[in-house]
């Protein structure tokens, strides 16, 4: 046989990559040629150091599965299946290879499909032809394609002849005809067959459909579903209205220009004509078409520089089309949103690319606009930027502010204040929370370590003196019209948009508190801001008493002596009984959240709670008997005075078997973690020792990252040290989890894992703490014994005494956050990110011998599965045969 | 014609409300649901429906076969929203319902009313589409958080009273109609009798057998208007023994998945803070996402959240909280409904034709009205001692239950069910 296909010219600079035990192993840099060597289709990459050693010989076949990912890279599995791939220097040098290995591969296909359907597969082959394109064949038509579907070998044969005949465009004219002759039941056989041929699943034919000359017809026959007899739909007009298509600035290259209309298409197969009766592997097929697509016109538009600029000029201030720029706003939105579905190197590549160009510029443009919409639209771009490197976002930041640059945070903050779209003001207290979060996540903090990770801790950015002044500054500045609730003594004026700032700031503030409860202390001890909470407990919206009782339940729950310190010196617990008081004995949401409260106490035997509220409050707990909570309170008081100290030996162990675990905290949006605050503390308290506070933190940056591109889940309080799957399909790993729930309902079912992992943090905060921490205590102690008046006057004494203290803690993070705020370059170590990271490794934590079940917390796919296949996973399910 | 009716009016015809609206009602909704108890008090009747799945059309062919609100009663077991195209539309107009007629309709939360879930299974990208923006996505997870766990039915009739066609003759003397399946015309599918009430101690016969079969005939009313003179069956239970005046009808429960380990009482529920979004573990996240099975005690769930329970559990989660009854949703099942653990608990779902293409029938669960006069429990949500009304006789007898089966909307009635497309795009 002769190959007619011409071999490439010239050498591409090349890195040849094997996959080895999961890694890419590097076997060097090379030039790479496309050669036939006696019919035999080859490629060749010879070493650039020794021009003699050959890196790679390899036989094209027509069966290998090369995939040409990004612009530079080819993948392959070897016969003796191996993993390879090529890594091109110039995106010019690997498209001219690939070229060549498709030439190749389909010119064997062309022969040995001519052979197949000689030899074997005779049957299926020869009996799929379909009689001519005419409305009297329709019938024929439908039959055939119907029972040529039923098997795979007739599909596989159908598919061929379609294609091979290109069929379907001769199908089309067929659909004006029908209707000239308003035969209806001939446009139902021709919705038929076109169903079929979709469902056919077959890239090629999905990719016929939706071409230029042919969708129309393909789509108009799709309008007549014999399903929907007296329905007609008019996907045409849709499909034909050019005007839907928005340029901002031109894009000039025809075939992304034809990408871009194929895109819109198929996603409207997907979503509109074919919604209903999609397949899962035709619902695949098209996202995957869609995704390659997008992926090709975002690099596209990113390595167009020109291009570029001009959509960036858009937005100069000289430039007086509102219109305009309002429309590359959306551009950039839709750009972004399609970002989420890339992988996360390509998706860096593009934000850092919009970023250097003026994103940023671009964003405080939509922020500020009078249209809500926009200013939506702008945040929904920050927060991609969000979602996708809450660390880098940071970085921007604080280098602002270095630079003595209005940050956006401020932007933020003061926009916040005065926001009256409530959509909007909600966007902007997440982004806020994000933004200020000075440190990351310390989701898991014995993540396993790889080495790339520890390069990246080297180039610290800011020191962390600096990070707390700003989150200081931010704070106060973010707070401002918390503070300022200090002047007012009643609460019932508040107008409705007061009420939803406080709940935002409160909400803000409990998560900042739950998030590193160090930092928060200057703010809240400089500011007091907790009397300022408790007042709202006072506010006349239930809602908003909801809010405030929740930073306090937060607080409970932190088991920090700073913050029990805080709540036990004010009359906060008294403003909580009265709640209880107000709606006892009517069973409603405020009600139960506090006993849930009270209930927590008692269950974890939070020991000065219980001695503050028992001895302050006694005779309101007695006359509370509608539920057994409070009358327990008070025996756990008189057990404790009873057996003194030896009591005291055992009040931190958990007695309770029967009741619940911690009650999750209120789950909200970027939560990446939650009650790490044990875990910290536990750190704290007992390693000094350098290297392991490197691994710790390096580990704990390594597991982040592997959040980061999916962040946002929301997560529970106490579970969330591990986020357990939430999707409802069977799903694989979790099985050997549960092994520990119980047999009967008396038991608690699970050998908690939260509370193996907490126990012994818990106890460590209950143990003596550090002296400073003991002094300012006593010192608050003496002064909180005045009235309310002097407490407000008092705030300089207090804030020097705590603030000396915290800045001890804050020593010894300093090595952490700066190792933390560099996560973000770990996106680099090389080209090959891209290969591995469609199938994430699994990371195996593991907490303690005992406590299985983070392990496959960790299962959630939220976390582990890229977002493409993600989807697919996910649409698997939706089969829903068990739905719910 | 209020904003609120107006809204009603323009949901019913599958047509959106605008945002600002959306955003009031949420609101509206919030301040009254903040009120309700995590296990909120009905009283009979009351029609106990499972998912609907944002199969809008779906749900308006549920209120013809089960009659209109405010005529009927309602409780929805959650999963309002995700797979189908109209998340929004039934979700919606079932919160203007409530917002509307809070006695009337009770709406609970099942695992769908989540901010991760909804991100991933379709109302999240519907919000995204039909608005533009993520903000009533944001504003009705709110709403979300602040819906009940559960509900709690109490005062249903023991017995059916018998439908219009039901066959009379076929049924067996000294017995009492105690489950009852229509189509979705009204035509009785299939009943089952049980011997007519006895006291708790099942040997001896006593006043019960005074009421005389005539009575029966004497009884049948529409089946949409129930008639409350006579009813024999209960006035059995009612006259015999004035001493116990509640109804021996044990209460029913109602929660979207089912019960969790962590739970051993009803009164357990009230301690949990329900405003958070769905937990992974613990109390709350089981009974959003446990399902009944056929095993002993407790297993691990496939679902990776919530627990798998067997009969030995319900049977005696019942017994200790006076119950005769669970009813849930959460699963799918071809028949509509489906009882487990010698009926002591009913899986309920409503979404017909699941997914558009599940081919199953739907079904809702009508309890009746005890009319016996004995055990009525004033509906309050805030009712205290809520427990205290249950009778804690250790037989307590199941509800009659009528399960109205109906098939997915005709498909003239609907349109053609799709998403809505993007208006502009640019790349």
């Amino acid at each position: 046989m002769a190959l007619e296909v011409q071999p490439p010219d010239g050498r591409k600079r090349v890195k040849v990559y094997e996959l080895k035990d999961n890694d890419w192993f590097d076997r060097g840099t090379g030039f790479c040629t496309g050669q036939i060597l006696g019919e035999e289709p080859r490629i060749f990459v010879e070493s650039e150091d020794l021009p003699n050693r050959v890196l790679l010989e390899t036989r094209i076949t027509k069966d290998d599965g090369y995939q040409k990912q990004q612009e530079t890279l080819i993948v392959w599995t070897e016969q003796n299946g191996t993993d390879m791939a090529l890594s091109f220097q110039e995106a010019e040098g690997c498209a001219v290879i690939w070229d060549f290995v498709n030439a190749v591969q389909q010119h064997l296909l062309s022969l040995t499909s001519a052979d197949d359907a000689l030899s074997d597969d005779l049957d299926s082959y020869q009996s799929i032809v379909l009689p001519g394109p005419e409305l009297g064949n329709l019938p024929e038509i439908e039959q055939i394609v119907r029972a040529a579907s039923m098997t795979q070998n007739g599909r596989d044969a159908l598919s061929k002849y379609i294609i091979r005949d290109e069929y379907i465009s001769k199908l089309v004219p067929l659909v004006t005809m029908a209707e000239d002759l308003e035969s209806l039941i001939d446009l139902h056989r021709l919705c038929n067959i076109m169903k079929s041929l979709i469902l056919l699943n077959d890239n090629t034919i999905i990719e016929t459909v939706v071409a230029d000359h042919i969708i129309l017809g393909v789509v108009g026959a799709l309008e007549y579903d014999p399903e929907f007899p007296t329905h007609k739909a008019n996907h045409r007009q849709y499909l034909a209205d050019k005007s839907r298509y928005k340029e901002v600035v031109p894009i000039k290259d025809p075939l992304i220009r034809r990408k871009i209309r194929s895109t819109w298409r198929l996603q409207y197969l997907k979503d509109v004509v074919l919604a209903r009766i999609l397949d899962d592997p035709t619902f695949s097929v098209l996202n995957s078409l869609i995704f390659f697509n997008q992926m090709e016109i975002v690099n596209h538009i990113q390595a167009n520089g020109p291009f570029l600029r001009d959509l960036f000029q858009v937005f100069d201030p000289r430039n007086p089309d509102q219109r305009r720029k309002d429309d590359a706003v959306q551009f950039l939105h839709q750009c972004a949103g399609i970002a989420k579905n890339l992988q996360a190197p390509s998706r860096a590549q593009l934000f850092a690319n919009f970023i250097s160009h003026g994103l940023f510029a671009v964003i405080a443009f939509a922020v500020k606009h009078l249209n809500p919409a926009m200013r939506t639209t702008g945040i929904d771009i920050l927060s991609a930027l969000l979602d996708h490197d809450p660390v880098m976002m940071r970085g921007y930041m604080l280098k602002a502010v270095n630079e003595k640059k209005t940050p956006l945070t401020d932007t933020l903050i003061d926009l916040l204040h005065v926001e009256t779209d409530l959509g909007v003001k909600n966007q902007l207290a997440d982004a806020i929370k994000v933004l200020l979060d000075p440190q990351i996540p310390m989701q898991d903090p014995l993540g396993r370590a790889g080495p790339d990770y520890f390069k990246v801790r080297n180039n610290n950015l800011l020191s962390d003196a600096f990070v707390q002044q700003h989150f200081d500054e931010s704070s106060k500045r973010l707070f401002q019209p918390l503070k300022q609730l200090a002047n007012r003594t009643a609460l019932n004026d508040l107008t409705f948009q007061e009420v939803t700032l406080y709940s935002h700031l409160v909400d803000i503030l409990t998560f900042f508190v739950r998030q590193h409860l160090f930092r928060t202390r200057n703010s809240i001890q400089s500011e007091s801001l907790a009397p300022r909470v408790a007042q709202l407990l006072r506010a006349p919206q239930k809602h908003l008493k909801l809010v405030a009782l929740k930073f306090f339940r937060t607080l409970i729950s932190l088991q920090d002596t700073f913050y029990q310190a805080l709540m036990t010196h004010n009359n906060t617990f008294e403003l909580i009984l009265d709640i209880v008081y107000e709606t006892m004995p009517r069973d409603n949401l405020l009600n139960s959240a506090c006993l849930e409260l009270f209930e927590f106490i008692k269950r974890e035997n939070i020991k000065p709670f219980i001695l503050h509220v028992v001895e302050k409050y006694r005779e309101k707990l007695e006359n509370i008997i509608y539920v057994d909570t409070f009358q327990s309170l008070i025996l756990r008081y008189d057990q404790m005075q009873g057996y003194g100290a030896e009591a005291d030996a055992t009040l931190f162990s958990q007695d309770e078997s029967t009741a619940p675990r911690r009650i999750p905290l209120n789950g909200q949006r970027w939560q990446g973690a939650r009650e790490m605050d044990p875990a910290e503390e536990d750190y704290f308290n007992t390693s000094d020792d350098e290297d392991e506070v490197g691994t710790f933190w390096i580990e704990t940056i390594k597991w982040t990252q592997d959040r980061v591109a999916t962040a946002d889940e929301p997560s529970s309080g106490s579970a969330s040290a591990v986020v357990k799957p939430l999707v409802d399909y069977p799903d694989d790993d979790d099985e050997d989890i549960m092994d520990t729930k119980p047999e009967g309902a008396e038991q608690q079912p699970v050998a908690s894992p939260t509370e193996i992992t907490e126990v012994p943090a818990s106890s460590l905060t209950q143990t003596p703490p550090a002296p400073p921490e003991r002094i300012a205590e006593k010192r608050r102690r003496e002064e909180e014994d005045d009235d309310e008046l002097s407490k407000l006057t008092a705030g300089p004494k207090r804030r020097s005494s705590t603030s000396g203290n915290s800045g001890a803690f804050n020593m010894n993070r300093k090595k952490n956050l700066s190792a933390g705020s560099l996560a973000d370059k770990n996106a680099s170590p090389g080209v090959l990110n891209k290969v591995t990271s469609a199938a994430p490794k699994r990371i195996a934590i593991n907490i303690g011998s005992t406590a299985k079940p983070p392990v496959s917390e960790t299962d959630n796919p939220r976390t582990e599965v890229t977002s493409e296949s993600y989807e697919k996973e996910n649409r698997d399910d939706s089969q829903g045969n068990e739905g719910g | 014609m209020s904003d609120l009716d107006q809204a009603i009016e323009q949901l019913r015809g599958c047509r959106l409300i605008p945002e600002s609206q959306v955003r009031e009602l949420c609101y509206k909704a919030r301040e009254l649901l903040i009120e309700e108890g995590n296990v909120v008090s009905v009283d009979a009747p009351v029609t106990i429906c499972g998912d609907i799945h944002g199969q809008f059309h779906d749900l308006m062919e549920l209120f013809r076969v089960g009659g209109d609100v405010p005529d009927t009663n309602y409780l929805f077991m959650g999963d309002f929203v995700d797979r189908g195209f109209y998340s929004l539309e039934s979700f919606l107009l079932l919160l203007c319902l409530k917002v509307r007629y809070p006695d009337r309709i009770t709406l609970i939360r099942g695992n769908h009313e989540s901010r991760q879930i909804t991100t991933v299974y379709g109302f999240y990208d519907e919000c995204i589409r039909k608005y533009g923006s993520a903000n009533v996505w944001r504003y009705c997870c709110e709403v979300f958080d602040y819906l009940a766990l559960g509900a709690i039915v109490l005062g249903a009739s023991s017995t059916l009273e018998p439908t219009s066609n039901t066959a009379l003759s076929s049924m067996p003397a000294d017995s009492e109609l105690e489950t009852e399946s229509l189509n979705s015309r009204g035509e009785v599918m299939m009943s089952t009798y049980r011997p007519r009430q006895r006291s708790s101690s099942d040997a001896s016969t006593d006043s019960r057998n005074i009421s005389p079969p005539r009575d029966i005939s004497a009884a049948p009313g529409q089946a949409a208007a129930p008639s409350r003179s006579g009813a024999p069956g209960t006035g059995a239970s009612g006259d015999g023994n004035g001493s116990a005046t509640t109804s021996r009808t044990g209460a029913v429960l109602c929660v979207h998945g089912g019960l969790s380990p962590l739970i051993d009482s009803v009164d357990k529920i009230r301690l949990i803070d329900r405003k958070q979004e769905v937990p992974h573990e613990g109390a709350m996240c089981d009974l959003l996402w446990s399902d009944p099975d056929e095993i002993e005690g407790w297993g691990l769930s496939p679902r990776g959240a919530g627990f798998l329970f067997g009969g030995d559990i319900v049977k005696q989660f019942n017994h200790l909280n006076g119950l005769s009854l669970v009813a849930r949703a959460h699963q799918l099942v071809m028949e509509g409904y489906k009882e487990m653990f010698d009926g002591g608990i009913v899986t309920v779902w409503s979404a017909p034709n699941y997914c558009y293409r599940c081919g199953n029938v739907a079904a809702i669960l009508e309890l009746g009205e005890d009319a016996s006069g004995g055990g009525t429990v004033a509906r309050s949500n805030g009712e205290y001692g809520r427990s205290n009304g249950i009778v804690t006789d250790n037989r307590v007898i199941s509800p009659g239950r009528r399960y109205r089966v109906f098939e997915a909307a005709a498909q003239d009635t609907r349109g053609m069910p799709a998403k809505k497309p993007v208006a502009d795009y640019f790349l």
